[in-house]
């Protein structure tokens, strides 16, 4: 009801003042005539303004002041009663019903009247697409554009994040000065990375060997456990002799690895920057990539790994006698296995542990020179001699073609070369003239900004007929399905003027489906639409859950969690992003979303969830039975942790995220100045037991209770998950004290999970009636109600958001009915989710032409 | 040195608003050498808190009944007068002379935002509910938009989680206009380097011929970006044309950066700075922000500065953390404001107004002409909900500082009569006092000079 609230404000506002973009339909004249003025009056009358009039205005919502839809007033409000009237969420259950006849009657008026304004507006309203690209979108085109995989985003200032909202909209992409400064220092570190000077630079290089001293008695020198790192061995690290500042590196490891019985495979991860040999959480380091071991110390193994010095942080030096030092860095190997126990007390030797006999750093790396990301923009020519002028034109030609996504023109290119003309003078060589001159270019707006125009001369001839243009189109697909530039297939096909044909449309979809840059896709639009961020800062209680996180066991750091290693909480983001790629790959029904015949885990987490037999981090599909009380969305861990409190789950937050993610219901946020609910989703697991009576109390409060009878019911079904999102289907007893683990009283773990099943003895109280549905007693009546009576509200939901984030805004009345004719379509072919992808591509709201 | 070349900026100086401007722009121009005679500097500094603080047995941000009042409740005391301090305020005490606290200001224009939105506009004022949906200009740029051009740095934003969020959860204090947030700062590392080195190891003569260049370059950029924007729709127009208002405020900036370049950069003692500090130890994180302000405002690189030290919705950061990390809080800091721990409620209050002091007491205890830096450094330091993070009026708030700029201190102020009293009035006298001649800001409908003796 976010939007509700925005609305009715800019009614106030209309009386003669211009009231911007999103309403100039609705003229003044045509709000001053009213609803009651309107053929629906005596329905709305009869049946709504008890609630909804002059003194009352439930929800916000003043009828009798509402503007006259057929005059166009009030179109975004109207839309929104035929959304309730249509759903039958209005009237509400307990108060008197229309006819069906009636009922029928006024849907009828006000869906032909909004057909009308919707027509209407389409002839001059054009909404505003112009936005810049988002911080994901720059590294991504920058990595296409130049051939270097860059991390540039830490250098931006943070995008925006709207809970269950996408950031890619024209509202929140905005930009300032401080943002192009920006760009341009990205642009320039990235352009001296991309063009190299003429002269081979010097190759540093470090290797260092290990021996599998002291084996007999523990860990060798050579090993590295899951717990341990001996004083010198690989987990100690590999400090650099040198590196250089730019260019790409070149690590080669030869590693095996010792197995206990019944284990075959070991996560073996290479970091690099800070040493990590310290007590200290804040040393910086960044992953360089991850192996699995399966090869035992007979048959050694040698592993390549590659990357860009860039993206790694140098430590600074020291200073010493009021000098600094040279920067230094480590490549750490470490070892992830993960079965569970990680907090249960060292036991390496009864663990696989990882053997590195020797490690080899090179940089920068020299296959070619100068290497192909380089003559990519300056390309290898006579005319670099011959004609100077023409060569520079031409490199400028082709690249900005490239960086803006669709040809160049000539004043374009000009104005570049005469950039290139004011800079050489004093910058001296080609190369460092053109990496200024190309920065320039990647902080202009053809560059930064998504926008549908594109100069006549840019356009080819059958665009010109037909009106289409196919690069806006190439830009639009590219940017939805991988968060990045079109390819060279795209701009051919934007180049032929075929990319309109709905069959090469649908061709290219999949195909960019396929491609793995479309996890891009699949992690922002998940990570957004089911606000998965929030997961992994809530502190979660260490004493009622000693197992679930990895923390450090002794010394200064002890409780804190172990640093530089991936968490179970990264484990469940990428769980649920993976879950969602997979449901894709499948072109799976969207009904998955609610339950689904497999979950998508690793070793962690499939120990988490009580899977057995499950071995490695790596994330794959898994089958699972309706009895494993897995399977959807509804269950991840990334959503019933986030939306708990870390000590108990949360009935209000979870059931706001299934109305607001899966259901696509706008929940408000709770008003100023109610009482917060209080004490409630408690300190304790004891007071997180009378969470139901809790409520009942809150609802008394009439002031609570509008907003909490529609909410509670959705939430009090997810009691049987507890707070990190585990099946728990007795809890203890009201008023039984439970205590956190303490070492004395419950020994081990084992112990202390005895204690726990030996106080849960009471069913959870998981029970509740949903809103205008039925009784329903946990998480597998609640699917099953969702599967059986909501499926066309979560088919629509998943095409408004997928549509949303697809052309970078927010969906308005002026889309209900092209988001009618795609979910009528959708649901015709079984609701298969590339199948709806491919559809809203085709559609004339993301294309942003008629056939 | 020579700073022979100084000459105006003709940019800043209509901007400014002409020959009224005259005489402090000269005092601005003999700047780095600060002689004995001139006038010293008036800064302004604006630090927000989120989710409230506590307040046993007035919830709404006054007392109610009369109970005694509460020993860990952030306010220091209960009667309206001469200051006494409780266990929460009790890090202010040395410093009582130049702190109040004032009791029942708010922004109307917040009111109706609700949750936890209202923290957008506590430095702005604005009624993001109905006219000014997308902001407006905060205390900091007025000021800095009068007299930015006297130091290196116009002004400084920083913030905790960096950025400028969205519309209802804003992760910056400072506006420059409707729609134009600006990005805060908060990686201790780089805004050290950009305040203190800003040439990044390049000669000066290097520099000064990089920014001729850049300037050149910009000329071309705009038209370039000019015959771009004719090409687009009109709502599109509309919208690039915060690219070409970038590109233009680019050009100024480097205007006046190459006119800096001619004035030495400040020496800066690091002793006891460390700039690697993360948000996994919210108590040094938080002073290095405190210092690196210290540091700007003591090397008069530039005299106004906000810090959004908390912001609110802050679950995608480490901030949700804070109380857990610092007090072993089972739970999200954000949780303290619902529930009130009797126990950890007051301590992280107290926790809080802890780093706040010590950041006064550097400032205190550094000389600055006859007196200190404090004394010439107006403080505001407060959240935008009082007990309840759901409610949107009476303010918890400390004005500390400004003793040389006519402020007097010493006490609570209570504003709790029939008639609302703007917290905007008190933005018109803190703007005054730093020469900022402004009869309005937001919705106020007077100042609040009777602070002042």
């Amino acid at each position: 009801m976010r939007q509700q609230t925005s609305l009715l404000s800019i009614c106030v506002l209309l009386v003669g003042v211009v009231a911007g973009a999103q309403t100039h339909a609705e003229d003044s004249s045509a709000s001053r005539s009213l609803a009651s003025q309107s053929k629906v009056w005596p329905f709305l009358q009869s049946h709504c303004v008890d609630c909804h009039g002059d003194d009352a205005s439930k929800g916000e919502l003043s009828l009798p002041g509402l503007g006259d839809l057929s005059r166009g007033g009030d179109v975004q409000q109207w839309s929104l009663i035929l959304d309730k009237l249509q759903s039958g969420e209005m009237p509400p259950e307990d108060e008197s019903q229309p006819s069906e006849k009636h009922r029928s009657e006024a849907i009828d008026w006000i869906e032909s009247q909004l057909r009308i304004q919707v027509g209407r507006d389409a002839e001059h309203a054009r909404p505003i697409t112009a936005r810049r690209l988002t911080n994901v979108e720059y590294q991504n085109t920058m990595r296409d554009l130049l051939g270097i995989d860059l991390k540039l985003t830490e250098k931006l200032p943070n995008d925006p994040v709207k809970p269950y909202q996408f950031n890619n909209t024209a509202e929140l992409m905005r930009l300032g000065p401080e943002q192009i400064n920006r760009y341009l220092e990205c642009a320039r570190s990235a352009m001296a990375s991309a063009i190299v000077d003429p002269q081979q630079p010097e190759v540093y290089k470090t290797r260092r060997e290990w021996q599998p001293y002291g084996r007999e008695k523990q860990l060798g020198l050579d090993e590295i456990g899951v717990w341990g790192n001996r004083r010198h061995s690989p987990a100690w690290g590999m400090g650099l002799k040198g590196f250089p500042k730019t260019g790409e590196f070149r690590i080669r490891v030869q590693a095996s690895a010792i197995f206990p019985p019944g284990v075959d495979e070991l996560p073996l991860r290479l970091i690099m920057g800070y040493g990590i040999n310290v007590n200290s959480a804040t040393q910086r380091v960044q992953p360089v990539g991850t192996v699995r071991l399966r090869n035992s110390p007979d048959n050694p193994r040698v592993i390549e790994f590659r990357g860009r010095i860039e993206n790694f942080p140098p430590q600074p030096g020291k200073i010493k006698n009021g000098e600094r030092g040279p920067d230094s860095m480590a490549i750490t190997p470490q070892n992830l296995y993960d079965d569970g126990t990680l907090n249960d007390g060292r036991r390496d030797l009864a663990m696989p542990r990882a053997v590195i006999n020797w490690m080899e750093f090179e940089a920068p790396v020299i296959e070619k020179w100068p290497p192909l990301h380089h003559t990519q923009i300056l390309f290898d020519s006579s005319l670099r001699d011959e004609d100077p002028a023409e060569y520079v034109r031409q490199v400028i030609e082709r690249f900005v073609s490239r960086a803006f996504r669709r040809p160049a023109t000539p004043e374009e290119v000009a104005r570049f070369v005469q950039i290139y003309d004011l800079v050489l003078p004093e910058l001296g060589s080609l190369e460092a003239a053109m990496r200024e001159t190309l920065s320039f270019s990647l902080v202009s707006p053809q560059f930064l900004y998504h926008t549908d125009a594109a100069p006549a001369v840019a356009l080819n001839r059958s665009d010109e007929n037909t009106g289409k243009n196919g690069y806006e189109l190439a830009s639009k697909l590219s940017y939805f399905l991988w968060a990045s530039m079109p390819d060279q297939q795209l701009m051919d096909l934007a180049a032929q003027g075929t990319l309109h044909d709905p069959s090469v449309i649908e061709q290219q979809v999949r195909r960019l489906l396929a491609d793995p840059r479309s996890h891009d896709f699949v992690e922002n639009f998940t990570t957004q639409w089911l606000s998965l961020n929030k997961q992994k800062t809530v502190p979660i209680n260490s004493e009622l859950f000693p197992r679930f996180l990895y923390y450090v066991s002794a010394g200064e750091r002890r409780g804190t969690e172990v640093p530089y290693r991936p968490t179970i909480r990264d484990y469940m983001h990428d769980e649920t992003v993976g879950f969602v790629a997979e449901l894709i790959r499948r072109n799976a029904s969207v009904l998955n979303l609610v339950d689904s015949d497999f979950v998508f885990v690793n070793q962690p987490l499939a120990v988490h969830y009580g899977i057995a037999g499950i071995q490695g981090d790596q994330l794959r599909p898994v089958p699972v039975q309706a009895s494993d009380q897995l399977g959807g969305l509804l269950t991840h861990g990334s959503i019933l942790i986030g939306n708990g409190t870390g000590s108990a789950p949360h009935p209000i937050y979870r059931a706001v995220w299934l109305r607001e993610a899966i259901l696509g219901d706008e929940v408000a946020p709770p008003p100023a100045d109610v009482p917060a609910l209080s004490d409630s989703a408690g300190e304790s697991a004891e007071s997180a037991l009378t969470i139901g009576d809790l409520l009942r109390q809150h609802r008394q409060k009439e002031s609570c209770n509008d907003c909490h009878a529609q909410l509670d019911p959705w939430g009090l079904p997810f009691e049987q998950y507890n707070a990190i999102g585990q099946y728990q289907p007795l809890v203890p007893q009201e008023g039984v004290r439970v205590s956190g683990f303490q070492k004395d009283t419950h020994r081990d773990l084992a112990g202390y999970q005895d204690y726990l099943r030996s106080i849960s003895t009471v069913e959870v109280a998981a029970r509740a009636r949903l809103p205008h549905g039925p009784e329903v007693d946990g998480i597998r009546q609640l699917k099953n109600y969702l599967l059986e009576h909501r499926k066309q509200d979560i088919a629509e939901n998943l095409i408004r958001r997928l549509l949303s984030y697809a052309i970078g805004r927010e969906l308005s009345w002026r889309d209900r009915f092209a988001v009618e004719a795609l979910v009528t379509h959708s649901n015709k072919h079984g609701n298969k989710l590339q199948d709806m992808i491919v559809l809203i591509c085709q559609s004339e709201t993301f294309r942003g032409s008629k056939d | 040195m020579t700073t022979k070349s100084w000459h105006l900026n003709r940019r800043d100086l209509l901007q400014g608003g002409g020959l009224g401007l005259a005489l402090p722009l000269l005092n601005g121009m003999c700047h780095a050498e600060r002689s004995a005679g001139a006038e010293l500097p008036k800064r302004l500094f604006v630090s927000y808190f989120a989710y409230g603080a506590y307040m046993p047995g007035g919830k709404t941000g006054v007392p109610g009944g009369n109970q005694p009042h509460h020993d860990w409740s952030w306010w220091p005391c209960n009667e309206p007068g001469p200051l006494s301090f409780n266990q929460s305020a009790a890090p202010f005490e040395p410093l009582v002379d130049s702190v109040s606290y004032l009791r029942g200001l708010d922004h109307k224009g917040g009111w109706k935002m609700g949750g936890h939105s209202s923290g957008d506009v506590f430095a702005t004022g604005a009624d993001m509910t109905e006219h000014e949906k997308t902001n407006n200009i905060s205390i900091d740029q007025v000021a800095a938009n009068r007299h930015g051009h006297q130091t290196r740095y116009p002004s400084l934003v920083l913030g905790t989680e960096g950025g400028t969020g969205s519309y209802g959860s804003s992760k910056t204090l400072s506006h420059r206009g409707p729609g134009r947030a600006i990005p805060s700062l908060h990686k201790p590392q780089e805004i050290f380097n950009r305040l203190f080195k800003p040439y990044a190891g390049k000669g000066v003569q290097q520099v000064r011929a990089g920014l001729k260049r850049e300037a050149s370059i910009l000329d071309l950029m705009l038209d370039n970006s000019h015959s771009f924007q004719r090409q687009l729709g009109r709502g599109d127009q509309v919208k690039v044309s915060e690219y070409l208002e970038s590109i233009r405020e680019l050009e100024k900036r480097v205007e006046r950066t190459s006119q800096w370049t001619h004035a030495q950069l400040p020496d800066i003692d690091t002793k006891g700075l460390n700039i690697e500090v993360s948000h996994k130890e919210p108590q040094e994180y938080i002073r290095c922000m405190y210092d690196l302000i210290y540091l700007a405002f003591q090397t008069d690189s530039t005299r106004y500065a906000t810090l959004m030290l908390e912001s609110e919705q802050s679950q995608g950061s480490e901030l949700w953390n804070y109380a857990t990390y610092v007090l072993g809080y089972k739970g999200a800091t954000h949780d303290i404001a619902h529930k009130r721990p009797e126990d950890y409620s007051g301590k992280w209050d107290r926790w809080r107004a802890e780093q706040h002091a010590y950041f006064l007491k550097r400032l205190h205890e550094t000389p600055e002409g006859d007196g200190n830096l404090l004394d010439r450094t107006l403080v505001l330091w407060g959240s935008a909900h009082p007990h309840a993070s759901h409610s949107t009026k009476n303010y918890p708030l400390q004005l500390a500082g400004g003793n040389r700029l006519g402020f007097r201190h010493g006490q609570l102020h209570a504003f709790e009569g029939d008639k609302k009293v703007p917290l905007a009035n008190l933005f018109v006298s803190m703007l005054n006092a730093i020469d900022v001649p402004v009869e309005r800001f937001a919705d106020s409908t007077g100042n609040l000079n009777q602070l002042m003796g």
